[in-house]
């Protein structure tokens, strides 16, 4: 980057300068701090493509896998960055009047949207999910939804090394994304895929696999259906010792937790080390535990505080008691003064003893309980 | 005020708490498309003003220019910002649309609003001496507070508070009554007065010095209309809220009553301390709904537009009761005002002896 010619970075600096300066004039003429998003109600009703508060994104295919999972198939704006293969994207999209975010794994490679501009998510319905499930049953194309940057360092390994994927359901989705991408870059080194899926029918881009296995040689393709039989066939040890090289290999697991769990345990038993496993987590969230259980480590982000509460003390008397001083009002859940974002962990409402979901979402401090471990932007 | 008992006073909080789950649990898409056509309309008729308003030499359509930009601010102080301000859309998950972090057309800035508004008037309302809203410290509107020669011209700062309102709500938090009694120092407020300046020096610079350069040639037209749209505003907005509290029959409270109350005596003040008027859909609207101050009092984070549908059963829990529902039209109510603050600006011998004179005798 040093050999920019100084005229080019004058114009850099200068066109820096003149956003900076737009966005501060828009700041006092629409008292937002996001001033671009000042006409979103507007510009949604004529294109909603036009929004700027996210990244808008068409949905233009929704593609049949099996039962229960289908790829949407999405065209970003222009002005979106691009993504890695195996990284995730936050989407968001409105289901009842609530703006609703969560985390899928992209499951297209990076070829595919630098050639044609387009993204796939592949996504499960969860039993009880409400987003996946208003995706499944609502989602056509032409609709639009929101989407943030690509994130997360479950990444192809470079320069190329040999690697070993055990994905279980629909963790295969960053898996088929980074497949394919090494075919198309021939990955120069075994690729070994364990597939555990719960019987053939759950098979989520069987065909793709096969076909990619039949072109791409250095790829071993394994497909194990664990309730097929009366008794369940879950990863074993000789799984693992099938696998040419297996202690040079670098791991990526992506499954639920029983699997990540086994697989931890057992490539442990087999000298491989922590630092070659990549795991990603894309289980559903543990079902609320009992009322009465509550308490647990609660994170402050913006203060970087991290405190243990136990008992039924507030998410507003833990976050005094470890010395920091929140906005608060009445202390009874009425005037707001408190609410604040919450971006991880369970909380319980004081005064409805409604569990609240897992995800990001705004919370009133002064009646909220954690339950488990809790982050909020305090 | 209505005295209640214990028991009757949880029947009360009971009675409240069971309308207020039953808006809960209904909260979803008719809400969020409610709250977003406000915000459309609103962006519509702002962009319609400041568009029109260099065409102002004309004076029809200096008239609209500055009626679309009055209606514009009104709307969104009113039925977008204060209402988002008081976490009445917090539930939508929009950053756009939240409490927190709302910042509103006007010169109070939303966390001085949050402090002063939603904190100490809605907690402490009409409490003699901590509600300072009850006179908003200008104004002697009941006995408990003793009268002074200075009160009989309040007239005269009611005028000048109604005119200037948007400024007279940002110096709020000033408290320059108990910098006058020396209970705080200038010092104290330091912080306030950059956050004031601030905020001021932006709608300052927004409506009259940006918008009237940009159009150059024709810059006191603009300012004229965009001075004209900020007094709409300010009329309007004092107007509505005069009428929520200092009407004939709202009740004021003392101290010693409140102290460590229960959550069913704050209700049963919030019902008695506040007051509604009658009119049409767009009164209603255009009042940010605090024509339903009462419902508001009590359920003030329920989205506004639902106290019209939830108004008949509050009156019947009222009623059931006993405790008076204070409404009428809004001619009525605000006639009431203006009379208290005249009545109010008497010495309390004076206006005693006028008072009896008009009541009729009993027979």
């Amino acid at each position: 980057m040093s050999t920019k010619d100084p005229m080019e970075t004058m114009t850099m600096l200068s066109s820096n300068t003149r956003t900076k300066a737009l966005h501060w004039l828009g700041k006092q003429l629409s008292n937002q701090s996001n001033p671009t998003s000042w006409l979103d109600p507007l510009l949604s009703e004529i294109n909603p493509m036009w929004v700027q508060a996210y990244t808008p994104a068409r949905v233009q295919q929704v593609i049949h896998e099996t039962e229960d999972t289908k790829t949407f198939v999405l065209k970003p704006a222009g002005r979106w960055q691009g993504f890695q293969a195996g990284q995730h994207v936050n989407i968001c999209t409105e289901v009842d009047g609530v703006r609703r975010t969560r985390t899928f794994s992209l499951s297209s490679s990076p070829r595919l949207w630098k050639a044609q501009g387009q993204i796939t998510l592949t996504i499960k319905r969860l039993p009880g999910g409400l987003v996946t499930n208003w995706m499944h049953d609502h989602l056509e194309p032409g609709d639009v939804i929101g989407l943030g940057e690509a994130f997360g360092d479950f990444l192809i390994p470079d320069p190329a090394r040999p690697v070993l994927y055990i994905a279980g359901g629909s963790g295969i989705t960053p898996v088929l994304s980074q497949l394919e991408t090494m075919a198309a870059r021939d990955y120069n080194a075994p690729v070994t895929l364990l597939y555990f899926v719960r019987t053939e029918n759950d098979v989520i881009a069987g065909e793709k696999l096969r076909a990619l296995a039949a072109r791409y040689p250095a790829l071993t393709l394994k497909i194990v259906a664990t309730n097929e039989s009366p008794d369940p066939r879950f990863l074993t040890g000789s799984d693992l010792d099938d696998v040419p090289g297996l202690k040079a290999r670098q791991v990526f697991l992506c499954g639920p937790k029983g699997l990540m769990d086994l697989a931890n345990d057992l490539l442990a038993q087999r000298g491989i080390r922590e630092d070659q496993i990549h795991s990603t987590f894309f289980a559903p969230p543990a079902p609320a535990r009992l009322e009465g259980d509550t308490g647990g480590n609660v994170t402050f982000t913006n203060s970087d505080v991290q405190v243990s509460s136990e008992g039924d003390a507030n998410l507003l008397e833990i976050a005094e008691a470890a010395g920091l001083t929140p906005q608060y009002g009445c202390r009874m859940g009425i005037c707001h003064q408190c609410s604040c974002r919450k971006t991880s962990g369970t909380v319980i409402n004081r005064l409805t003893g409604e569990v609240s979901g897992p995800g990001e979402e705004n919370v009133q401090l002064c009646i909220s309980v954690p339950q488990g471990p809790v982050s909020v932007d305090v | 005020m209505k005295k209640l008992n214990e028991t009757q006073l949880q029947e009360l909080e009971q009675d409240l708490n069971a309308i207020r789950d039953d808006v809960l649990a209904d909260l979803g898409e008719r809400d969020a498309q409610y709250i977003r056509r406000m915000v459309r309309l609103h962006r519509t008729l702002e962009i319609g003003g400041r568009v029109l308003m260099p065409f102002g030499f004309i004076p029809p359509v200096f008239v609209a220019a500055t009626a679309s930009l009055g209606v514009a601010k009104i709307l969104e102080n009113m039925e977008i910002g204060h209402n988002v301000m008081h976490g009445q859309y917090d539930w939508m998950n929009d950053p756009n649309l939240h409490s927190q972090t709302y910042e509103w057309d006007t010169v109070c800035s939303g966390d001085s609003w949050r402090r002063t508004h939603n904190y100490e008037h809605h907690t402490y309302t009409n409490i003699i001496a901590k509600d300072r809203d009850y006179g908003y410290a200008v104004l002697r509107l009941s006995d408990d507070e003793k009268w002074k020669p200075w009160h009989a011209l309040q007239f005269i700062n009611y005028v000048l508070l109604t005119v200037l309102f948007q400024w007279g709500v940002g110096l709020h938090e000033l408290e320059t009554e108990k910098l006058h009694r020396r209970e705080i120092r200038w010092r104290d407020k330091l912080p306030f007065l950059k956050e004031f300046a601030r905020k001021g020096g932006r709608q300052a610079f927004k409506d009259y010095v940006f918008f009237p350069l940009l159009t150059l040639p024709v810059a006191p037209i603009v300012l004229a209309g965009n001075i004209g749209a900020n007094l709409i505003r300010n009329l309007w907005s004092s107007t509505v809220i005069f009428c929520g509290h200092f009407t004939q029959d709202a009740e004021t409270f003392t101290e010693e009553e409140c102290e460590g109350e229960s959550k069913g005596h704050w209700y049963l003040r919030q019902l008695s301390g506040s007051s509604n008027f009658t009119g049409g859909r767009w009164l209603h609207i255009l009042s940010g709904h605090l024509s339903y101050q009462i419902e508001h009092h009590v359920f003030p984070d329920l989205p506004a537009h639902r106290y019209p549908e939830i108004s008949e059963r509050v009156q019947a829990v009222c009623r059931k009761h006993g405790i008076h529902y204070n409404t009428g039209s809004f001619f009525r109510q605000y006639s009431t005002v203006l009379k208290r603050i005249g009545q109010y600006s008497l010495p309390d011998r004076m206006r005693l002896r006028l008072e009896r004179a008009n009541t009729p005798q009993a027979i």
